[in-house]
Order: structure tokens, then sequence, then C-alpha cells
């Protein structure tokens, strides 16, 4: 599938952050050679290599603009990193559009000896813009684990968060669980409490959504029999019991009974669950 | 010290600072090799035979500021994981790419400011060079995207405030 090749599953690792190089570094490199050409001495060769290096910029960026914005639609639609995602794209896409007309008042002038001051202000801009997207983009990856594991999941992980009333007797039917195919998962929160859902086989079954190990999201996690692997640090639990079969997680999760009442499957929410051994 | 090992984490950035540091060497080095064969088809002329010498050098002082990041991070890593092994072998290839376009470098001084087309040998080492950065960032990556290594090291507070109000269980802090 086009989807899961641009996420870079087949190499087990995500394009977009490994395109995202050429263009971060060859437009540093560009407006360091205006700097340097900027000294009394006339040095036009600078000129030329600036607006070389700033082109290969803009083409490596367009081609990572594909799985970039790949990886953007798959990020969940309330996950806390999608309005840096949203801010991480815009910047970039100001900062490609400065470079594309960047580029081509430096086209109208490649035989001056010096650059431009339009040019050079164009860049200096947009180094700052690509700081920031740069920035951003990073902590997407090393705050909020976007794309971090996502290949080792079988399954598509859910797009949306579905928020489930609390109930007097503890029972919150889930009609949507009934959907789920073998390995999905549904994201639930209920009070406050966030919980994944998930089928195995026939059964369905339900824990506490964070890793306790660093608060990975399990819904996006990667099942292997009655086992969820955690798509961050790798940490095992079994569905069943929530007993932790692989660190470095140390912690058991928080199960949940799935129940069918009246014809209605539900998850049981009891304030002090026990764990059972 | 811990002043100085929170400057190569990254803690005052948020961020960790060794793979935004690797941008640079990744990036210059597979372009010197585009610029290299721009050149070698008469595109570009002197220009392009510096630009390929700038980017060289401007990917062998970041690679070197890299390095104390980069081991700072891999430091962070217990011996029995499976990154520790990746993290060594992304850092011995990275020494290897490094020394190679050091000799490239140096290759290209004598001619740099006058040639218009880049020889064969360093060309030659800009190609396989290449091949190494791109497979030791692989790797490099591999340790991020595969492992975790530090996701979630500095936002591990704000993901616990989450899942605490939800009333999951929590490791000790």
């Amino acid at each position: 599938m086009l989807k899961d090749l641009l996420e870079g599953k087949p190499l087990r690792h995500p394009i977009h952050p490994m395109l995202v190089h050429f263009p971060i570094g060859l437009f540093i490199l560009s407006f360091i050679l205006d700097l340097v050409g900027l000294a009394p001495s006339p040095r036009p060769f600078l000129v030329s290599a600036a607006f070389y290096a700033m082109l290969l910029g803009v083409i490596t960026a367009l081609l990572a603009a594909v799985p970039g914005f790949v990886d953007y639609t798959d990020i969940r639609r309330d996950h806390p990193g999608k309005t840096t995602a949203t801010g991480h794209m815009v910047l970039n896409l100001l900062a490609v559009a400065l470079y594309a007309i960047n580029l081509w008042l430096r086209i109208l002038a490649l035989n001056n000896s010096k650059v431009g001051l339009t040019p050079l202000i164009l860049s200096f801009v947009g180094i700052g813009l690509l700081s920031a997207s740069g920035y951003l983009g990073g902590r997407l990856v090393y705050d909020e684990g976007i794309a971090v594991g996502r290949h080792k999941r079988r399954t598509p992980a859910p797009q949306e968060t579905i928020e489930l009333p609390r109930t007097k007797s503890g029972f919150v039917p889930v009609p949507q669980a009934e959907q789920l195919r073998d390995q999905e998962t549904f994201r639930a929160e209920i009070d406050g409490c966030v919980l994944t859902i998930v089928r195995i086989g026939k059964a369905l079954f339900a824990f506490q959504e964070f890793c306790t190990h660093r608060f990975g999201p399990l819904s996006e996690g990667a099942f292997d029999g009655f086992n969820v692997q955690c798509p961050w640090h790798n940490s095992c639990f079994d569905v069943r019991t929530g007993k932790v079969t692989n660190g470095p997680a140390k912690v058991d999760l928080k199960t949940f009974k799935m129940e069918m009442r009246d014809g209605k499957v539900g998850v049981l929410m009891t304030r002090n669950h026990d764990q059972k051994t | 010290m811990k002043w100085l090992l929170d400057i190569l984490k990254g803690t005052w950035l948020g961020h960790p600072l060794h793979p935004i540091l690797a941008h640079i060497p990744m990036a210059m080095w597979p372009g010197a090799l585009i610029f290299d064969l721009l050149s070698q088809r008469e595109i570009g002329g002197n220009a392009m035979v510096r630009l390929s010498f700038y980017a060289i050098a401007f990917g062998l002082v970041t690679a070197l500021v890299a390095v104390p990041t980069g081991l700072v991070d891999w430091s962070g890593i217990k011996k029995e994981k499976p990154a520790w092994k990746i993290g060594l072998y992304h850092m011995l290839l990275n020494l290897v790419v490094a020394i190679l376009f050091a000799v490239n470098l140096y290759l290209r001084w004598p001619t740099f400011r006058e040639a218009t087309e880049v020889d064969p040998i360093p060309l030659l080492l800009s190609a396989i060079g290449t091949l190494i950065v791109i497979g030791s960032s692989y790797l490099g990556g591999r340790m991020v995207y595969e492992y975790g290594i530090s996701v979630a090291r500095m936002s591990k507070k704000k993901w616990r405030q989450l899942a605490a109000a939800g009333g999951a269980n929590l490791p000790p802090e």
C-alpha cells in the first residue's frame, strides 16, 4: 500500500524525518555562503554556490512534504501533538514559499558579484521559520512520540478518542467495540480515564491506555497473541491480566472487565478495581 | 558537570541536541556527492566545485560538534539493551565516514579554487562516504523509532499527569 510505503513501514523507519535533513542542512549552508559573501572582496562564485544549495534545498523540501503530509494525517485527531504538527506544517509551507520566491529573485541576478539585500533577508527569515518548524518537528518525535514504533503495528491505529459517559452502575456500554476486527483497538475516555479496548480473536479486553514506563499510547501498540507491546520502548503486557511480560516497564497495567449486559457489550468501570493475579 | 551534561543532552532546549546537529553532516555529505556529480556534467563550473568543498567542510565541523552530544546520549543507554549495540555501530560508522570526508577535503584543497570539475578519487570518496553516512544515520534513526531512545525523556512529566488524572497505574517517580 502506498500509505505504508510513504510512512516507511518496509524500512521500519519513517521517511519524512529522513528527508528533512536535506532542506534544513542546505538552506543553512546557503545562508552561511551568503554571509561569507558579504565580506568586502567580491566572490561571485559564492552567489552561484548559495543558489545551487538553495535549489537542492527546495527540491528536497518538496520531496519531504509528501511523506510529511501522510504522517500528519495519521496523527489521531485529538492527539495533544496534532496542533504542534499543524504549526510545523504551516511554518514549512511558508518557508518553502519564501524560498521559492528567493530562488526566483536569485535566478534573475546570478551574474552579480554579491547577493542582493532582498534575497538575503528572505534567507534570514527562512532560517528563522525553518529552525522553529524543525524544532516543532523534533518535539513531535521526542515529546509526543509521533511515528515512534508505528511500523510495528499491523492494524490501523485509532483515529480519535471516543468519550463515553460514566454510568451509576459502572457498566459503560461500548457498542463500537463490536465492530473491531482482530487486533484492532478502540481508544475510549470515561470520566477522565483513558483506556484501550482491543479484540483478540473473539474476545475483547480493556486496559489503561498509558504504558507504565513512560506512558506510551498502548492503543497504538502492536499485538502478538495476548501481548500488547508499547510502541515507544517495547514494554510488553498481557492484556488479560495487565501483567508486565517484558520490560522496561515494571508496574502492571490496570485492566477493566468487558461484559455483556442486555445484549450490549460494555466495560465495567469500578472504583477500586483489583488486579487478578 | 551536571550543567555540562544538561547542555549536551539538550535539556535546556527541551529537545535532544544530537539529532539536531546530525542533520548537517547528513545533508552536507550526500549533498556534496550530488554537487560533485553535477560538476562532472559541467554544471555550475568552479562554483559547484567550491560548493561541494564548503559542504564537506561544514559537515565535518558540525560532525565534530555532534560527537559529545551523541556520546552523552549513548552513555544513558543500558549496555544490555539492543539500542546500545546499535549506538556503538552508529558511532563507529560515523567515525569512519568523518575520516573519509576529512581525507576527501584534504585531497580537494590544492585544486578547489580553480577546478571546474571534481577529480575521480574525491568523487569516489564522496560516494562511499554518502553510503556510509546513510547507513549510520539509518541506525541512528532506528534507535529513536524502534527503541524509543530520547522519546518522552523530557515530556514524561506531562504524560504522567495525563495518566494520573485518569487513575492509571503509574511507575514510581
